[in-house]
């Protein structure tokens, strides 16, 4: 596998991940009670900026993490190959719940998490009015979700053991800012002086489009990748046995 | 007087407050951007609608008074009723 073709599996890992709602809900509550509190412009940039922060930092930590274990445990090409092949299963499986669980059947944009914790988080981010508590908030959003971002996570980290130390550093950085994008564009959307009606309306309306969207790159992912680098491995190695 | 049964009647009934359905209808017309005055206004009209209906009887759920006042509030500014009926089906 060359360079490119690692970035774009890294890229399309991160895509899936940006696909997966909780830090975006949590950052329209935010926003939208930091406006109703009549706060300035300018506390309200700081809070979203820091709250995108804690994204980023706890998604770099868990890529990070994750690469540290995969290249503490694959030693040997068998152990690669059984990675490759339990990501996949994990892949196919998160892609299946995706579809089933993500989103609840009612109205609005309710996610899987249980009602006490989506209350709970309701609470912090009404109540957060400090930058760094609006930081911690973003690292918990990306750690309330570890069930499904786990299984991309797990991808890049597989690809990027596989690149050059530099090309490591490009990949977690690639992975991060593609997985923040449905942030950036929240972010700057309401920072811009949009209505966050607009954008929970879209949200709102399109939520089984994403659900559909994000189930089906995890099943296809998790089936080229299961062709690329489980079957067709094995077949060479058998056909090398075999000459 | 008028009681309000508080959610899923887990905490204990309490006197309806019509200063909380203000401050609520508020918020949810500034965070649409509403000016601070049409946000006052349109909470004060929403205010003496809850008022009105809450007025004869003797106990009501939250949920109820809620219900009414997005309702009221759909004929004054219907994005803020869209945000103040979603507020809690956000996460």
């Amino acid at each position: 596998m060359n360079y490119l073709d690692s970035l774009v599996i890294i890229a399309v890992a991160g895509l899936i991940h940006a696909s997966f709602q909780l830090s975006v809900s949590m950052l329209t509550l935010l926003s939208s009670h930091t406006i109703g509190r009549r706060r300035s412009q300018a506390r309200l940039l700081a809070l979203m900026n820091s709250f995108t922060l804690g994204a980023a930092v706890m998604t770099v930590l868990l890529l990070s993490f994750a690469a540290l274990v995969v290249s503490l445990s694959l030693d040997t090409r068998q152990n690669t190959l059984l990675a490759w092949t339990v990501t996949c299963g994990l892949l196919g499986g998160v892609g299946l719940a995706v579809w089933l669980f993500y989103y609840r059947r009612e109205v609005g944009t309710t996610l899987w998490i249980p009602r006490g914790m989506a209350r709970f988080l309701n609470r912090r981010a009404k109540s957060t009015k400090d930058p760094t508590e609006a930081f911690g908030l973003g690292l918990i959003s990306v750690l309330a979700e570890l069930l499904f971002v786990l299984a991309p996570i797990l991808v890049a980290a597989l690809v990027l053991v596989e690149l050059p130390t530099t090309w490591q550093l490009v990949g977690i950085a690639l992975y991060t800012v593609v997985s923040l994008l449905s942030l950036f564009v929240v972010n700057a959307w309401i920072g811009s002086g949009h209505s966050i009606s607009r954008v929970q309306r879209w949200r709102e309306s399109n939520k089984r489009f994403l659900q559909f969207a994000a189930g089906s790159g995890l099943l296809i992912l998790g089936f080229y990748l299961y062709v690329d680098h489980v079957v067709t491995v094995t077949a060479l190695a058998a056909a090398g046995g075999a000459l | 007087m008028t009681y309000v049964i508080k959610r899923a009647g887990k905490r204990q009934a309490e006197e309806f407050a019509p200063h909380k359905v203000h401050s609520s209808v508020r918020s949810a017309c500034l965070s649409v951007r509403s000016p601070e005055g049409e946000a006052e206004t349109i909470a004060a009209r929403v205010g003496d609608v809850v008022s009105q209906w809450i007025h004869t009887k003797p106990s009501v759920t939250s949920h109820d008074i809620r219900r009414v006042a997005a309702t009221a509030l759909e004929a004054f500014h219907p994005e803020a009723a869209y945000l103040y009926q979603n507020h809690e089906l956000v996460v």
